[in-house]
């Protein structure tokens, strides 16, 4: 039923793999989607992938870095697979303790794990007692509990009525039923009166100062579970005595640590210290609620920094800690980590070597900027513009925003100066910076076709397409939108975001990426490519909205416009983003 | 004017009763109590120079990184170099470190860390080994390397601008790996093809952004201006070789690392 199962450590060395019968295809492409888009993503919070008809569960083992991962057809719903895999978790973890806490790596090289046999008998239970839950053959209505009741019980009586009652139900069946009924009704008027309790009992609960022998589940063995009783055969009952053991240990253990809880605190801080303490759930909460807060107060989205803690704390759980850390020192530098590694770049971001690569093509290199109205998109355009004339690129700017007064204007002015700050006469006689513009009204997805089509004559290095702004729930402009994107097939769509946008810009990434994706006719549809981060100097040290659009997307932050002149464009920093997120 | 002079031989006179009294108490106190002083003094300027020169000596490194872009064969070659053995691997998302015996007559020990090769991890580890780098192998997949040149030339150029890697001036071992596939670039090839691209980026890359607090932007310049760009205009040494982790008769099979096996040895 399992396409396959893999252990694997951290560093990437399979220690042990089982593929299931009549599977051919390697597991290492969706296993290795599975490490890209999940643990690195830091959306680890829940554990499971679907990739193309594959669904993958995972679990990670903190303490021994080790990654254990699943894989079953996505059309089947198995029910074992999560209780599975902790089962073999700590299957493996108590046999091969030795060679694993070693953590030498040619260790783990040099040592086969034979773990073939015990996972088939695990396997082989996981399976055969899910096969035991499956839902029992439907009663008939001869046995039901409710045949066996009497019409007369099932009258809710106030009291003084019963006579008048009975008697309508009476007539009603006769007319409508017939003798099946009668008897019912016969009975009925033999039957005993249901006794209804006048007041409200007093509950008393079981447990309350019982002795512990009242806590031995051991000799009711399956009566605790109603479908034991119905199966009698040997594996299930072993099944069920493990339940019924497992349920019982693991009350003794809560009690028992309940009951040490005083010098648990004591040696627990002390064992914190030196080190040899393992960070478990309730450890972190506190310090992750902190964290939580902390990143909302820093802009970030909620729903993100929700998500990025749960991630963390994945990530985290089990793991050992070092000599003098504490668990905030621990839970702080994790999550520092997890934020430089959202923030880094997923591919390479590098817009002048593209542009000569379109050079060599003969063709212009095509970036379409959109986003929502009053962030600052033909501000960072002209910006972006004046960069790539100062590195010697010819631009065609395309005014494709054609419903907001004195757009076409902006752009214009912004040209004339410009082209006054690189005339002609320095670079050869050609003129930098033009612009395509058909007036208001028009178009959008057309003049940016005929602009396109125009700086491939003459041969101009890079397009620059402005479109209009527009709110992400206004369907009809997000589908003009979709349609300028999907029929010009730029080189680069960015999107443009402002910082200051707190829990809208999730809002806002989602609803055009989703635009983009549903108006596309391509199955590959062309999503946004790059984010430019505006007004980046209004915020001074709440930079979460980089992290929100970043998490989002999985897309990188090109460039970021921190003021209103034309020097005024810088790249990502991420060390310096986190650190100025992480400070207190 | 006048007010001026007033003033500064005002702050003349204030200075000198100070002076004067400093002098005074100096001479008032007694030898040995100055003679303590003077040998504390001592003593603390001696220690800062001895901690100095102890901090600041060419710690040993000995360490050798394996990078790469991601697939390249980085793990698969740790494993080889170190038990000979065959593994399946997985994407790594942390670093694997084991010492590693070389075969030659002085009998080294290096530290062998292999480094994830995924763009959101590498940059935090690099951080984390670079300043121990004795030797850095840079892992290239050969069979796809047509598609990728611009990405491996990306790292490539990352590597060999950075600061404290220019400092110490590690040995570059360049492994094309995966020569076992038949489409495979040999190693002179890649060679010209990183030396066209590395010609390119450092144009490109000395005009990027600066970063938003004014580090990054245009850093060191690779090679000599105004000719084409060459791995020997380089003060590191870089040398390319060939190696094929996975063996050319199948996975079993010993894997073809003599290469990188000598050219470690010789470090």
């Amino acid at each position: 039923m399992l396409d396959f199962f893999t252990i694997f450590s951290k560093g990437g060395i399979v220690l042990w793999c089982f593929q299931g019968t009549g599977v051919t295809e390697s597991f290492t492409g969706p296993v290795n989607a599975l490490i890209r888009s999940v643990i690195l993503q830091e959306r680890s919070g829940n554990n499971s992938f679907t990739h193309e008809s594959l669904n993958l569960k995972y679990k990670l083992d903190n303490e021994f870095e080790l990654i254990f991962v699943v894989g079953f057809q996505k059309i089947l719903t198995l029910t074992y697979v999560d209780k599975f895999i902790n089962d073999v978790q700590l299957h493996f973890r108590d046999r091969y303790k030795n060679e694993l806490e070693q953590r030498g790596v040619i260790k783990l090289l040099n040592h086969s794990f034979e773990f073939e046999d015990d996972f088939k008998v695990l396997l082989r239970e996981a399976e055969e007692g899910s096969r035991a839950r499956s839902p029992a053959p439907m009663r008939s209505f001869k046995e039901s509990e409710k045949s066996q009741k009497t019409v007369k019980s099932m009258i809710e009586i106030k009291g003084g009525d019963k006579e008048k009652e009975q008697g309508s139900k009476k007539s009603k069946n006769t007319k409508k039923e017939g003798n099946h009924l009668l008897a019912c009704c016969l009975t009925a008027s033999k039957s005993p009166k249901p006794q209804k309790p006048k007041e409200k009992q007093r509950r008393v609960w079981e447990m309350t100062g019982s002795s512990t022998k009242d806590l031995d589940y051991s000799d009711r063995n399956g009566e605790s579970s109603p479908d034991c009783d119905q199966n009698p055969d040997a594996p299930i009952a072993t099944v069920c005595l493990n339940t019924t053991i497992e349920r019982h240990l693991f009350m003794w253990n809560f009690v028992s640590a309940k009951k040490s809880g005083g010098f648990g605190g004591m040696f627990g801080m002390l064992k914190g210290l030196v080190g040899s303490k393992s960070l478990n759930l309730e450890d972190m909460e506190p310090v992750l609620e902190k964290m939580r807060d902390h990143l909302i107060a820093k802009n970030v989205a909620a729903e993100i920094a929700s998500q990025l803690c749960d991630s963390v704390a994945k990530k985290l759980e089990g793991k050992v800690m070092g000599t003098f850390t504490t668990v905030a020192s621990t839970v702080k530098q994790a999550l520092q980590e997890s934020l430089v590694q959202i923030l880094q770049p997923k591919r390479r971001v590098d817009i002048l070597r593209d542009v000569m690569e379109a050079q060599s093509q003969r063709r212009p290199f095509v970036i379409t900027f959109c986003g929502v109205n009053g962030v600052g998109k033909s501000t960072n355009l002209a910006k972006i513009s004046f960069w790539l004339i100062e590195n010697g690129f010819t631009v065609l700017i395309a005014a494709c925003d054609t419903f907001r007064a004195g757009a076409v204007e902006q752009l214009r002015t912004h040209q004339r100066r410009l082209n006054s700050l690189h005339p002609p006469e320095k670079h050869g006689g050609r003129t930098m910076v033009q612009l395509y513009e058909k007036g208001y009204g028009k178009d959008a997805a057309g003049i940016a076709m005929e602009a396109i089509a125009y700086a491939r004559n003459q041969a101009f290095d890079v397009v620059l397409v402005d479109t209009a702004g527009r709110m992400q729930d206004n369907a009809p402009l997000m589908t003009a939108l979709a349609k300028l994107i999907a029929v010009n097939m730029p080189d680069l769509v960015l999107f443009v975001g402002e910082a200051l946008v707190g829990n809208e810009a999730v809002d806002q990434l989602v609803k055009f990426n989703q635009a983009l994706a549903d108006h596309s006719m391509s199955d590959k549809p062309r999503l946004i490519d790059g984010i430019v981060l505006t007004k980046f100097d209004t915020i001074d040290d709440k930079v979460g909205a980089a992290i929100s659009m970043t998490y989002i997307t999985g897309q990188p932050i090109v460039f970021v416009g921190t003021g209103q002149t034309y020097n005024d464009l810088r790249s990502l920093n991420a060390r310096a983003v986190v650190s100025a997120l992480m400070k207190a | 004017m006048a007010g001026n002079m007033d003033e500064n031989t005002d702050s003349g006179i204030s200075l000198e009763p100070y002076i004067e009294s400093v002098r005074q108490q100096l001479e008032d106190q007694d030898q040995i109590f100055l003679i303590g002083v003077l040998v504390a003094l001592a003593v603390v300027i001696i220690t800062c120079v001895f901690l100095k020169y102890f901090l600041t000596s060419k710690t040993v490194r000995s360490a050798v990184l394996l990078v790469g872009l991601c697939d390249a064969g980085k793990t698969l070659l740790f494993s080889r170099l170190l038990s000979g053995k065959f593994k399946r691997t997985q994407t790594s998302i942390t670093d694997s470190s084991a010492p590693y015996k070389v075969i030659n007559e002085r009998n080294t020990i290096w530290t062998l860390i292999d480094l994830p090769g995924h763009e959101s991890l590498r940059s935090q580890y690099l951080e984390k080994f670079k300043s121990a780098a004795r030797a850095i192998v840079f892992v290239v997949d050969s069979a796809i390397f047509q598609k990728e040149v611009r990405d491996v030339a990306e790292f490539l150029y990352v590597l060999l601008t950075d600061a404290v890697l220019c400092k110490n001036a590690p040995t570059f071992l360049v492994a094309c790996n995966k020569q076992d596939i038949t489409m495979a670039k040999s190693a002179k090839l890649i060679q010209q093809q990183l030396e066209k691209e590395l010609n390119t980026l450092r144009v490109t890359r000395s005009a990027a952004l600066s970063s938003q607090d004014g580090s990054g932007g245009g850093s060191v310049y690779l090679g000599k201006k105004g000719k084409d760009f060459e791995f020997s205009q380089l003060p590191i040494k870089v040398e390319f070789l060939e190696c094929s982790a996975r063996g050319t008769k199948g996975e079993e099979a010993e894997a073809d690392i003599q290469a990188l096996e000598s050219s470690l040895a010789k470090l």
